[in-house]
Protein backbone atom coordinates (compact mmCIF):
# COMPACT_ATOMS: atom_id res chain seq x y z
CA UNK A 1 0.00 0.00 0.00
CA UNK A 2 1.04 3.66 -0.36
CA UNK A 3 1.63 5.85 2.41
CA UNK A 4 2.09 9.31 2.05
CA UNK A 5 2.96 12.60 3.99
CA UNK A 6 1.32 14.91 1.69
CA UNK A 7 -0.99 16.87 4.60
CA UNK A 8 2.33 17.36 6.84
CA UNK A 9 4.34 19.00 3.56
CA UNK A 10 1.36 20.79 3.07
CA UNK A 11 0.53 22.24 6.17
CA UNK A 12 4.69 22.86 6.39
CA UNK A 13 4.15 25.02 3.57
CA UNK A 14 0.83 26.20 5.18
CA UNK A 15 -1.36 25.69 2.19
CA UNK A 16 -5.01 24.45 1.92
CA UNK A 17 -5.75 21.26 -0.38
CA UNK A 18 -7.40 23.64 -2.62
CA UNK A 19 -4.01 25.72 -2.59
CA UNK A 20 -2.28 22.98 -3.40
CA UNK A 21 -4.45 21.51 -6.16
CA UNK A 22 -4.49 24.64 -7.99
CA UNK A 23 -0.73 24.17 -8.31
CA UNK A 24 -0.79 20.63 -9.28
CA UNK A 25 -3.69 21.33 -11.31
CA UNK A 26 -6.50 18.76 -9.63
CA UNK A 27 -9.32 19.21 -7.55
CA UNK A 28 -9.42 19.80 -3.84
CA UNK A 29 -11.26 16.63 -3.28
CA UNK A 30 -8.26 14.77 -5.18
CA UNK A 31 -5.91 16.04 -2.78
CA UNK A 32 -7.81 14.68 0.14
CA UNK A 33 -8.39 11.65 -1.38
CA UNK A 34 -4.59 10.94 -2.07
CA UNK A 35 -4.17 12.49 1.86
CA UNK A 36 -5.95 9.36 2.91
CA UNK A 37 -4.38 7.10 0.89
CA UNK A 38 -7.92 6.31 -0.37
CA UNK A 39 -6.44 7.22 -3.94
CA UNK A 40 -2.83 6.22 -5.16
CA UNK A 41 -1.72 9.11 -7.80
CA UNK A 42 0.25 8.72 -11.20
CA UNK A 43 3.34 9.05 -11.20
CA UNK A 44 2.99 12.49 -12.88
CA UNK A 45 1.09 13.87 -10.26
CA UNK A 46 3.05 12.06 -7.55
CA UNK A 47 6.11 14.27 -8.89
CA UNK A 48 4.18 18.16 -9.36
CA UNK A 49 2.98 16.88 -5.89
CA UNK A 50 6.81 16.46 -4.60
CA UNK A 51 7.53 19.59 -7.18
CA UNK A 52 5.07 21.73 -5.74
CA UNK A 53 6.32 20.83 -1.92
CA UNK A 54 9.69 20.88 -2.20
CA UNK A 55 10.69 17.33 -1.45
CA UNK A 56 11.92 14.49 -3.28
CA UNK A 57 9.13 12.36 -4.21
CA UNK A 58 10.84 9.22 -2.25
CA UNK A 59 10.03 11.54 1.09
CA UNK A 60 6.81 11.97 -0.08
CA UNK A 61 5.78 8.98 -1.23
CA UNK A 62 6.80 5.28 0.08
CA UNK A 63 5.56 2.03 0.21
CA UNK A 64 3.59 0.67 3.52
CA UNK A 65 7.07 -1.24 5.38
CA UNK A 66 9.52 0.76 4.03
CA UNK A 67 12.18 1.25 6.87
CA UNK A 68 13.44 4.62 6.06
CA UNK A 69 10.10 6.40 5.84
CA UNK A 70 8.14 4.61 8.63
CA UNK A 71 10.16 5.50 11.28
CA UNK B 1 -18.26 20.68 -5.66
CA UNK B 2 -20.89 19.72 -3.35
CA UNK B 3 -23.15 21.57 -5.63
CA UNK B 4 -22.30 20.34 -8.68
CA UNK B 5 -24.33 19.80 -10.93
CA UNK B 6 -23.32 16.59 -12.19
CA UNK B 7 -23.40 15.15 -8.64
CA UNK B 8 -27.21 16.08 -8.32
CA UNK B 9 -27.74 15.35 -12.08
CA UNK B 10 -28.90 11.34 -10.58
CA UNK B 11 -31.34 12.72 -8.33
CA UNK B 12 -32.82 14.88 -11.42
CA UNK B 13 -32.98 11.60 -13.41
CA UNK B 14 -34.80 9.49 -10.51
CA UNK B 15 -37.50 12.16 -10.03
CA UNK B 16 -37.91 12.01 -13.88
CA UNK B 17 -38.61 7.71 -13.36
CA UNK B 18 -41.17 7.99 -10.66
CA UNK B 19 -43.05 10.84 -12.52
CA UNK B 20 -42.79 8.22 -15.95
CA UNK B 21 -43.99 5.18 -13.34
CA UNK B 22 -46.79 7.62 -12.54
CA UNK B 23 -47.89 8.63 -16.24
CA UNK B 24 -47.19 4.66 -16.84
CA UNK B 25 -49.80 4.27 -13.92
CA UNK B 26 -52.12 6.73 -15.64
CA UNK B 27 -51.96 5.06 -18.53
CA UNK B 28 -52.46 1.91 -17.76
CA UNK B 29 -55.30 -0.01 -19.81
CA UNK B 30 -57.06 2.99 -21.71
CA UNK B 31 -59.91 1.83 -23.70
CA UNK B 32 -58.93 2.25 -27.36
CA UNK B 33 -61.28 2.43 -30.29
CA UNK B 34 -60.33 2.54 -33.73
CA UNK B 35 -62.68 3.12 -36.31
CA UNK B 36 -61.63 2.97 -40.48
CA UNK B 37 -64.43 2.33 -43.00
CA UNK B 38 -65.55 3.97 -46.03
CA UNK B 39 -67.04 7.07 -44.13
CA UNK B 40 -64.75 7.74 -41.17
CA UNK B 41 -60.61 7.20 -39.61
CA UNK B 42 -60.48 8.36 -36.58
CA UNK B 43 -59.25 6.80 -32.87
CA UNK B 44 -60.22 7.37 -29.71
CA UNK B 45 -58.60 6.69 -26.31
CA UNK B 46 -60.85 6.60 -22.98
CA UNK B 47 -58.75 7.32 -19.81
CA UNK B 48 -60.70 6.72 -16.68
CA UNK B 49 -61.77 10.34 -14.53
CA UNK B 50 -59.51 9.03 -11.57
CA UNK B 51 -56.61 8.34 -13.68
CA UNK B 52 -57.08 10.94 -16.83
CA UNK B 53 -56.56 13.37 -13.22
CA UNK B 54 -53.72 11.64 -12.42
CA UNK B 55 -52.00 11.63 -15.75
CA UNK B 56 -52.84 15.41 -16.55
CA UNK B 57 -51.06 16.88 -12.80
CA UNK B 58 -48.05 13.99 -13.51
CA UNK B 59 -47.24 15.66 -17.01
CA UNK B 60 -47.68 19.35 -15.58
CA UNK B 61 -44.95 17.87 -12.92
CA UNK B 62 -42.84 16.47 -15.67
CA UNK B 63 -42.68 19.23 -17.88
CA UNK B 64 -41.98 21.75 -14.96
CA UNK B 65 -39.24 19.96 -13.61
CA UNK B 66 -37.95 19.66 -16.95
CA UNK B 67 -38.23 23.15 -17.30
CA UNK B 68 -36.53 24.01 -13.63
CA UNK B 69 -33.73 20.85 -15.04
CA UNK B 70 -32.95 22.68 -18.23
CA UNK B 71 -32.68 26.39 -16.58
CA UNK B 72 -30.35 24.56 -13.93
CA UNK B 73 -28.31 22.94 -16.94
CA UNK B 74 -28.15 26.30 -18.82
CA UNK B 75 -27.02 28.01 -15.47
CA UNK B 76 -24.35 25.38 -14.70
CA UNK B 77 -23.23 25.79 -18.44
CA UNK B 78 -22.87 29.42 -17.94
CA UNK B 79 -20.48 28.62 -14.66
CA UNK B 80 -18.79 26.19 -16.46
CA UNK B 81 -17.83 26.92 -19.91
CA UNK B 82 -15.10 24.41 -20.19
CA UNK B 83 -17.11 21.59 -18.61
CA UNK B 84 -20.38 22.07 -20.55
CA UNK B 85 -23.34 19.45 -20.02
CA UNK B 86 -25.32 18.19 -22.77
CA UNK B 87 -29.31 18.16 -22.47
CA UNK B 88 -29.02 15.16 -25.22
CA UNK B 89 -25.54 13.66 -24.71
CA UNK B 90 -24.98 9.58 -25.42
CA UNK B 91 -22.00 9.53 -22.45
CA UNK B 92 -23.77 9.93 -18.79
CA UNK B 93 -23.14 13.68 -17.63
CA UNK B 94 -22.95 12.34 -14.39
CA UNK B 95 -19.71 11.38 -14.91
CA UNK B 96 -16.85 13.22 -12.82
CA UNK B 97 -13.63 13.42 -14.81
CA UNK B 98 -11.84 16.55 -14.04
CA UNK B 99 -8.68 14.32 -13.19
CA UNK B 100 -7.51 11.57 -11.94
CA UNK B 101 -9.05 11.82 -8.55
CA UNK B 102 -12.64 12.37 -9.78
CA UNK B 103 -11.92 9.48 -12.62
CA UNK B 104 -11.04 7.06 -9.45
CA UNK B 105 -14.18 7.82 -7.77
CA UNK B 106 -16.44 7.54 -10.93
CA UNK B 107 -15.02 4.32 -12.43
CA UNK B 108 -16.00 2.58 -8.46
CA UNK B 109 -18.93 4.32 -8.59
CA UNK B 110 -19.72 2.74 -12.55
CA UNK B 111 -18.00 -0.47 -11.42
CA UNK B 112 -20.86 -0.62 -8.62
CA UNK B 113 -23.33 0.07 -10.72
CA UNK B 114 -22.61 -2.46 -13.77
CA UNK B 115 -21.95 -5.06 -10.84
CA UNK B 116 -26.08 -3.89 -9.95
CA UNK B 117 -26.72 -4.27 -14.12
CA UNK B 118 -25.62 -7.54 -14.46
CA UNK B 119 -27.57 -9.01 -11.53
CA UNK B 120 -30.76 -6.92 -11.76
CA UNK B 121 -31.47 -7.25 -15.46
CA UNK B 122 -31.76 -11.07 -15.84
CA UNK B 123 -33.83 -11.26 -12.52
CA UNK B 124 -36.07 -9.03 -14.27
CA UNK B 125 -36.46 -10.71 -17.47
CA UNK B 126 -36.80 -14.20 -14.99
CA UNK B 127 -39.20 -12.75 -13.40
CA UNK B 128 -41.01 -11.29 -16.24
CA UNK B 129 -40.73 -14.83 -17.70
CA UNK B 130 -42.25 -16.71 -15.02
CA UNK B 131 -45.03 -14.73 -13.74
CA UNK B 132 -47.58 -13.58 -16.18
CA UNK B 133 -47.21 -9.81 -15.27
CA UNK B 134 -49.28 -6.99 -17.01
CA UNK B 135 -47.60 -4.49 -19.22
CA UNK B 136 -47.48 -2.16 -16.43
CA UNK B 137 -45.36 -4.43 -13.73
CA UNK B 138 -42.85 -5.26 -16.80
CA UNK B 139 -42.26 -1.26 -17.08
CA UNK B 140 -42.58 -1.23 -12.96
CA UNK B 141 -39.27 -3.43 -13.27
CA UNK B 142 -37.53 -1.77 -15.59
CA UNK B 143 -37.62 1.72 -14.49
CA UNK B 144 -37.02 -0.14 -10.79
CA UNK B 145 -33.95 -0.70 -12.06
CA UNK B 146 -33.03 2.40 -13.69
CA UNK B 147 -34.09 4.02 -10.33
CA UNK B 148 -31.45 1.30 -8.85
CA UNK B 149 -28.57 2.55 -10.58
CA UNK B 150 -28.70 6.30 -10.29
CA UNK B 151 -28.96 5.75 -6.24
CA UNK B 152 -25.97 3.61 -6.47
CA UNK B 153 -24.37 6.21 -8.55
CA UNK B 154 -25.35 8.85 -6.38
CA UNK B 155 -24.20 7.39 -2.94
CA UNK B 156 -21.54 6.01 -3.98
CA UNK B 157 -19.90 9.32 -5.53
CA UNK B 158 -21.64 11.20 -2.43
CA UNK B 159 -19.80 9.11 0.26
CA UNK B 160 -16.34 10.18 -1.47
CA UNK B 161 -17.28 13.95 -1.79
CA UNK B 162 -18.96 13.77 1.66
CA UNK B 163 -15.68 12.22 3.92
CA UNK B 164 -13.53 14.61 1.99
CA UNK B 165 -11.68 17.33 4.68
CA UNK B 166 -10.06 20.70 4.18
Amino acid sequence: MLKNRVKEMRARHSLTQSDLGKQVDVTRQTIAFIEKGEFSPSITLSLKLAKALQVDVNELFWLEGDEYNEK
Amino acid sequence: MKNDFRLKYPLWMMAFIVLLAIIAYSLDSPVMEYVNNSNETSMEITIEPAKGIVLLVSLALYFTLLAIFLLQLKKYNRQNPTQKISAISIRPPEYLEQDEGMTYITRKAVQKVYTYITWALPILATIAIILPLSKLYIIYGILTVALGQYLIFYFEIRKHVKEETE
